[in-house]
């Protein structure tokens, strides 16, 4: 395969990978409002997880790392999934019944900081500074494939591991869950009053998007076969929800597209790029800049993204339903009040003045 | 049972009492907004809490719905203590609310926003949308039809597609109502319900919580148009400095100097009855 291939694959793993994040960060901020900023802390815990779910004990690799559990794929990629919603529930336990969405915001800041300096130093864990490396390439063996077939296959393997992610998000949205999760992100107090245990839907869209992200964490570590503290500073959540604010806060097609501008073309399409005579590295500078110019642009002149939060059309929620008498024939009309004045004879009565 | 030492009629002349509030005190930064306030809600009937601004109507309709905790005092929802119960708890008993300023769920449509209303869905559970798809789509019909039916009783059908913020003050009002009654409530709180709308709207408004009345559903409504007051509601509660100073008909209370002078007498002087 040429190296023009291996790139096109490569990007279109990305597109596949940042589309899962991307859904599962939508369904936490764009559904719900949960200003979740330590988003990149729960896509690092699935792919730790995956990778040690999926690599040999610990012992004959020469790294340091916990459980070593040799599992194949997919189970590892759940397990990374779940891992992730596993720390979303102790998170959303301590932090969501008390704190509002900016407060909640800023711990979640300093949660992902805490994240990052836990797995940067203390090696047990997942083998520090250094990471993990030598992950296994699932089906590479059994399949025989080339670190060039490897490529392509698993950009295939992402494809459908998001389509069905995408299936499942799609019927949650479209769900009266789903409309509670939007009736909760416009109003959490006007929710709460209709009877919506607030906390308990913010806790199930905690759950959900962070399995979300543990899985697209864990196609990552597959993908390129190691996985270090560089390669999810905090400030990487900004990147994914750049994604989502660029393809459309509230949409899940939306989210594909946000990943195919802002993570396909503006940070992973520029890396290819040949380097700048005599400024090596410097393309990378001006992609940030470039990443940060689209999100303001795309914020003052398009908020809702570039595919926009559908309305859903009443004839969307039940396509095959028609209100008794076609509804043409229900005239809106208040009920009668059962006084004279209202039966049409003098002025409306509420507005007559009276001696009190 | 009222106890406030002021000569006061019951609720138990019309009917049993299903919404009670004892001693109710609430201070913000030692500034008494309520300082004991008492009284009995009649079952299915309207009842108008009137009294000056800063009386603390409303701080005693959120102490009510569960969207504030009272600093002392007791709640009680027909026989249940609900003091201090978080809102969807409250909400959850048959008791929904509407808010002095409109709050319209605004991204979701207008049908949206009464489908949200139903207490329990079983479409709410991941195991029921990925496994019972049948019972969720039946259930989304029935909402359906039923929202349907308010929307064109409350003039709203044709806006149904209409995102909520898209509505004008008075349709929100309506939306809002709407949405309470979706819940199909055993009591229904109303904020100021006629607040800011037109005189027509206002007959109409006050033809709907008639209607509710007609429904079986007890409604308490905070109100400064005491046209309104005396033509549709039942009892009246007079607020004054977060203590309840008489409760009875309008025209016993007009007949109260205390009344005339702390809220009634303002009225008057101001050449106004809305």
């Amino acid at each position: 395969m040429s190296a023009f291939w291996y790139y096109v694959f490569t990007l279109v793993f990305f597109l596949f990978d940042y589309f899962i994040l991307a859904m599962g960060l939508n369904i936490q901020y764009g559904e719900t409002g949960i200003l979740n900023f330590a988003y990149i802390g729960f896509v690092a815990i699935g792919a730790y997880m995956t990778g040690v779910a999926g690599m040999p004990n610990a012992g004959t690799s020469g790294q340091h790392y916990i459980l070593g559990l040799n599992l194949p794929f997919p189970i590892n990629l759940i397990i990374g999934g779940l891992s992730a919603s596993a720390l979303a529930f102790l998170v959303a336990l301590i932090t969501l019944r008390r704190l509002r969405t900016d407060y909640l915001a800023m711990v979640l800041i300093s949660l992902s900081l805490v994240l990052y300096d836990i797995s940067n130093n203390f090696i047990p864990l997942f083998n520090g500074a250094d990471g993990l490396y030598n992950v296994p390439e699932p089906f590479a063996s059994a399949l025989k494939l080339t670190t060039n077939s490897f490529v392509p296959f698993f950009a295939g393997v992402a494809g459908v591991v998001a389509l069905i992610l995408w299936f499942f998000m799609s019927r949650i949205t479209r769900s009266p869950l789903g409309r509670t999760l939007r009736a909760i992100r416009d109003d959490p107090t006007v929710a709460s009053a209709l009877g919506k245990g607030v906390f308990r839907y913010q806790l199930t869209s905690m759950l959900v998007g962070s399995f979300y992200a543990g899985v697209g964490g864990g196609l990552l570590i597959q993908f390129g076969g190691s996985f270090n503290p560089t390669a999810w500073l905090p400030g990487e959540t900004f990147v994914i929800f750049a994604v989502i604010i660029v393809g459309g806060v509230g949409n899940n097609v939306g989210m594909l597209v946000g990943a195919l501008v802002v993570e396909t073309l503006l940070i992973h399409l520029p890396a290819f790029l040949p380097a700048i005579p005599g400024h090596p590295g410097l393309i990378e500078y001006i992609d940030t800049m470039v990443i940060g110019v689209v999100l303001m642009i795309m914020l003052w002149f398009r908020p809702q993204g570039i595919v926009p939060e559908r309305v859903r059309r009443s004839k969307f929620l039940l396509p095959d339903f028609a209100p008794s008498g076609g509804g043409a024939v229900i005239t809106p009309t208040g009920p009668a009040i059962p006084t004279e004045e209202a039966a049409g004879a003098g002025p409306p009565f509420f507005i007559e003045e009276k001696d009190v | 049972m009222t106890s406030t030492g002021q000569s006061m009629s019951s609720p138990d002349a019309f009917s049993e009492s299903i919404l009670s509030c004892e001693n109710i005190t609430k201070s913000f930064l030692g500034v008494n907004a309520l300082n004991g306030a008492t009284f009995d809600v009649p079952k299915n009937k309207i009842t108008a809490l009137i009294g000056p601004n800063g009386a603390g109507k409303t701080t005693l309709v959120n102490i009510l719905s569960g969207a504030m905790k009272s600093d002392s005092g007791t709640t009680h929802l027909g026989s249940v203590d609900v003091t201090n119960l978080e809102s969807y708890k409250i909400a959850r008993m048959g008791l929904m609310r509407t808010f002095q300023l409109s709050r319209e769920l605004g991204g979701l449509t207008v049908l949206e926003n009464l489908l949200v209303a139903p207490k329990v869905q079983a479409g709410e559970s991941l195991f029921n949308i990925f496994l019972r798809p049948r019972l969720l789509q039946r259930e989304e019909r029935q909402n359906i039809e039923r929202a349907t039916e308010i929307l064109a009783t409350y003039g709203l059908y044709e806006l149904r597609d209409n995102r909520a913020r898209e509505l004008s003050g008075g349709q929100k009002k309506l939306l809002e109502i709407s949405r309470g009654v979706m819940a199909a409530p055993t009591v229904f709180l109303l904020d100021e319900p006629m607040a800011g709308v037109n005189p027509a709207l206002i007959d109409r408004i006050a033809g709907y919580i008639l209607d509710m009345k007609r429904q079986g559903m007890t409604v308490l409504m905070i109100e400064h148009n005491l046209n309104v007051v005396e033509k549709i509601c039942d009892f009246v509660i007079v607020l004054a400095e977060g203590k309840t100073l008489a409760t009875g008909r309008l025209s016993e209370l007009r007949a109260n100097p205390e009344v005339v002078q702390a809220y009634l007498g303002e009225v008057i002087s101001a050449g106004t009855t809305n």
